[in-house]
């Protein structure tokens, strides 16, 4: 690889930095939001980047509303969309349904260790997951140990705003210093190509 | 960049929506029965990672409102849940729970937009209007106590998925199931205060700092717009130089 094709590579990766940055920093108000992070390395061919999710609680934030669940530690809520498709969620923003199902906002219904999730009329989601209420036939919400449920709170994103802001303008500056070595370089050829071999008559 | 510019702008457009909410929450903060609304984003998945937020849903937040006491004759709050149900301009049953209601000529209590409470009717010339713990309404007419009506409150199996119409007038939807009317004042229902409303369920120093919040990321993202668009500029002087 020459200069310029280095100087070109750190030029892509700080686009990547900016696009995760401004990706990340429009999720900041997006409950159950996991930040993505990017881990560089320097290989032959010049920067790489890979992209990594970063697992770190986001903060809870107390709703009220019942069936706010936030996991407190690791674990997801399993989902199941209309079409019987499965997503995990660390988004726990739940309605009851006229059924008493728990369902998410897009109609997905919350998924325990024996089927979905259904809470009577009165009933409720206990710490381990468990629900509570007469007349069912016993259900949970599977989380990992060590792992607490939390109704009547949400988890935001884990999203800092102010860290993304900064990753914005450094990945601004590494931009710019790279494409000023870009010009440097380019300038430095033109030289050669033109000076070098001028033959003064 | 331009990945970075589009995610840039869902997040202005996600705070602006944000906003426009917390607003109508704030500027509702007086009237009785209001029942504040919240907005939730969720992430756009797309190849590589997020491509920015988008809106999943403006929900109503049906918490308790406090209730106050206000002297009207005809003001009834609701202590739990359950909506009264009201006749809308056009014969559509509706429910809310703002409970200022007077008397109209013809009998009926209706409330500020003229709509009818469903189940009760006063005639003409009675007197000493009581309403019962049960919801009965009985008059004093020629000397004798008669009853006229009954006031009913609708519950439904799913109230988050009525449908808001500016925050004090719900209607069913098939999500939120049929309503179900029961009785006031029964020992784990609802009752009835009268001479009383339910304020909003807005709390004014709360609405602000989600204001101040909300213009905080709008401005976070702004500056992602921004950010990237000097990016392209640089880019684009390559080829100056």
């Amino acid at each position: 690889m020459d200069g310029i094709a280095w100087a070109v590579s750190a030029m892509s990766a700080a686009q990547t930095r900016l696009d995760v940055a401004a990706a990340n920093l429009a999720n900041a108000a997006t409950e159950g939001f996991r930040r993505s992070t990017l881990r560089g390395s320097l290989t032959a061919s010049g920067v790489r980047l890979q992209q990594v999710l970063d697992g770190a609680q986001g903060p809870l934030r107390q709703t009220g509303r019942p069936f706010d669940l936030a996991i407190a530690g690791r674990g997801t809520f399993r989902v199941r969309g209309p079409n019987g498709k499965t997503f995990s969620t660390r988004c726990g923003s739940f309605t009851r349904d006229r059924n008493g199902h728990l369902v998410d906002r897009a109609g997905r219904s919350l998924l325990g260790t024996s089927g979905p999730i259904v809470v009577p009329s009165g009933g409720g989601i206990e710490a381990s997951g468990e629900v509570t209420g007469s007349g069912l036939k016993p259900n949970r919400i599977a989380l990992p140990e060590g792992s607490t449920l939390r109704s009547g709170f949400a988890e935001s994103s884990n999203v800092d705003s102010i860290s993304e802001m900064i990753d914005i303008l450094s990945a601004q500056r590494s931009f710019e210093s790279a494409q000023k070595v870009v010009s440097a370089i380019d300038q430095t050829r033109e030289r050669g190509a033109t000076q070098v071999a001028t033959v003064h008559s | 960049m331009n990945r970075a510019l589009w995610a840039a702008a869902t997040g202005m457009a996600a705070q602006q929506q944000n906003l426009d909410v917390i607003t109508q929450n704030l500027a509702n903060a007086d009237v009785a029965g209001f029942k504040g609304a919240f907005a939730s984003f969720t992430d756009i998945a797309g190849p590589g990672g997020t491509l920015g937020t988008q809106s999943a849903a403006v929900r109503t937040f049906f918490n308790q409102g406090r209730l106050v006491h206000s002297g009207g004759p005809f003001d009834v709050a609701i202590d739990g849940p359950g909506f009264f149900a009201v006749h809308d301009s056009r014969g559509r049953r509706a429910y809310t729970r703002n409970g200022e209601f007077s008397r109209s000529s013809d009998g009926t209590l209706r409330n500020a937009q003229g709509w009818r409470l469903d189940g009760v009717r006063i005639p003409s010339g009675a007197t000493g209007v009581t309403v019962r713990d049960d919801g009965t309404v009985t008059v004093q007419a020629g000397g004798s106590s008669k009853t006229c009506g009954h006031i009913r409150l609708a519950q439904f199996a799913a109230p988050d998925a009525l449908e808001s119409s500016g925050g004090t007038l719900f209607y069913a939807t098939p999500s939120s199931g049929k309503p179900h009317f029961v009785a006031p004042g029964t020992p784990h229902g609802p009752s009835l205060a009268f001479g009383s409303l339910e304020q909003s369920n807005v709390t004014i120093v709360e609405a602000m700092m989600e204001i101040l919040a909300a213009q905080r990321a709008y401005e976070a993202n702004a500056k992602g717009v921004q950010a990237a668009d000097e990016m392209m500029r640089i880019a684009d002087n390559l080829s100056r130089s």
